[in-house]
């Protein structure tokens, strides 16, 4: 840390580095948002419904986009709840289209389809997980479909949010590091 | 420079290197596998009901319970990266309400049934009964590979769920037909679902979808008339 006042020059380097790392992870991710249309492309597994397919920490990569063909029944999305702070990730059961083909003939209305999720490892669907007087998800609801898979990667960021003091030793090994580095 | 840290980061990088690059290889390697999965599905009994959704529920709706048979030969889906595979047969038909307007769209699907075929790797992450448990490891026992899982037939099986629509109305439904699907999980990887177009050595379904039919009148009636007689 003393050397650091010695050398100003030096510490504005590593200050600019640093800052490089920042926002080439910040830009990675949101040009990755932007190119799956989805406000949170990587997500981590949290819950258990889903297995044996996914388990906690597992990474899932997710696509917004309906390039080939619609949202069908047998994609596993990822949902938000009006209410709910975490996005749940199930499996579609069942899709009920908007007003069938418009009076001027344009395919159907997605927009308006009403959609059914269901957990793997659930037995009945999610009507209950819903919101109060909610019967079905639209498709503005899903934050994107599971097209790829990592498994355990994510376990990271689960003991960090479970175990807080983990945050604390891990932000002072940092900065053990920098300080031994300077030497 | 040539400081333990440094050393430690070195490693540790070229460390994540390396995994990435095997899991992205074993991904890579599913290309290779060729997939030529086949299928028939028909359909058995048909019955319209009416019901509630929940036991508070004021609102009747009509269900149709649908029996059906399948064969399926999945098995060149299993590969030494597949975690599972999910198999589900889904119900569509085309909107009634709208007339001709809504003719050829089949908007509505639901699946009514649907399994879990776990590839021996991944048995222990299954959740089911212990007894059931062992008899599932003991029938791979030496294997890490199973494609004779892949290997369905179902005779006058019954659907795992009902179905209906939003306004509750399904009898006398017109071209309604039953489909056979399935979504490959691997360890790592791209998730793949039933092709709609044949990809390298990636087929589409030989079969699997069944003739189009027609959901009977409401039964539900009739049964408890001859209760009380």
């Amino acid at each position: 840390m003393l050397s650091a006042l010695q050398n100003p020059r030096q510490a504005a380097a590593q200050l600019l580095n640093f800052g490089l790392i920042l926002s080439t992870a910040f830009m990675m991710w949101k040009g990755l948002s932007v190119i799956s249309d989805s406000p949170s492309p990587i997500v981590v597994v949290l819950s258990g419904s889903m297995e044996p397919a996914f388990q906690r920490g597992d990474l899932l990569f997710l696509w917004n986009r309906n390039l080939m063909e619609e949202t069908k029944v047998g994609e596993i999305v990822v949902y938000n709840v009006k209410g709910k702070d975490i996005p749940i990730v199930h499996r579609l059961s069942t899709t009920h289209n908007g007003p069938g083909r418009f009076a001027n003939g344009t395919r159907p209305c997605r927009e308006e389809a009403k959609l059914l999720t269901k957990g793997d490892n659930n037995l009945a669907d999610d009507t209950e997980l819903y919101a109060r007087g909610q019967d079905y998800i639209e498709r503005k609801d899903i934050i994107g479909s599971v097209i790829a898979y990592i498994p355990f990667v994510g376990y990271v960021t689960i003991l960090l949010s479970e175990h807080p003091w983990l945050k604390t030793v891990m932000l002072g090994l940092m900065g053990l590091v920098v300080v031994m580095q300077r030497e | 420079m040539h400081s333990t840290i440094v050393r430690g980061q070195n490693v540790f990088g070229f460390f994540t290197t390396v995994c990435f690059v095997v899991a992205a290889l074993i991904a890579a390697s599913d290309l290779l596998a060729p997939r030529t999965p086949k299928a028939t599905v028909a359909v058995k009994d048909l019955q319209v009901v009416r019901g509630r959704p929940h036991y508070y529920s004021t609102k009747k709706e009509e269900y149709a319970i649908i029996r059906f048979s399948l064969s399926a030969d999945l098995s060149s889906l299993f590969s030494w990266n597949t975690k599972q595979v999910f198999v589900y047969v889904s119900a569509s038909w085309p909107n009634t309400t709208l007339g001709d307007a809504g003719k050829g769209e089949m908007v509505n699907e639901a699946v009514i049934w649907d399994t879990i075929i776990t590839n021996p790797s991944a048995d222990h992450l299954q959740n089911i009964g212990p007894a059931a448990m062992k008899k599932l490891v003991r029938s791979a026992k030496g294997k890490t590979i199973d494609p004779s899982r892949g290997k369905l037939e179902l005779k006058n099986q019954k659907a795992k769920y009902q179905i209906t629509s939003p306004d509750g109305k399904l009898a006398e439904t017109d071209n309604m037909v039953l489909k056979l699907h399935y979504n490959v999980q691997p360890w790592v990887g791209v998730l793949t679902w039933t092709p709609q177009i044949e990809f390298g050595s990636w087929k589409k379904v030989k079969g699997g979808i069944s003739k189009a039919f027609r959901l009977p009148a409401i039964k539900a009636k009739k049964v408890a008339e001859k209760k009380s007689a």
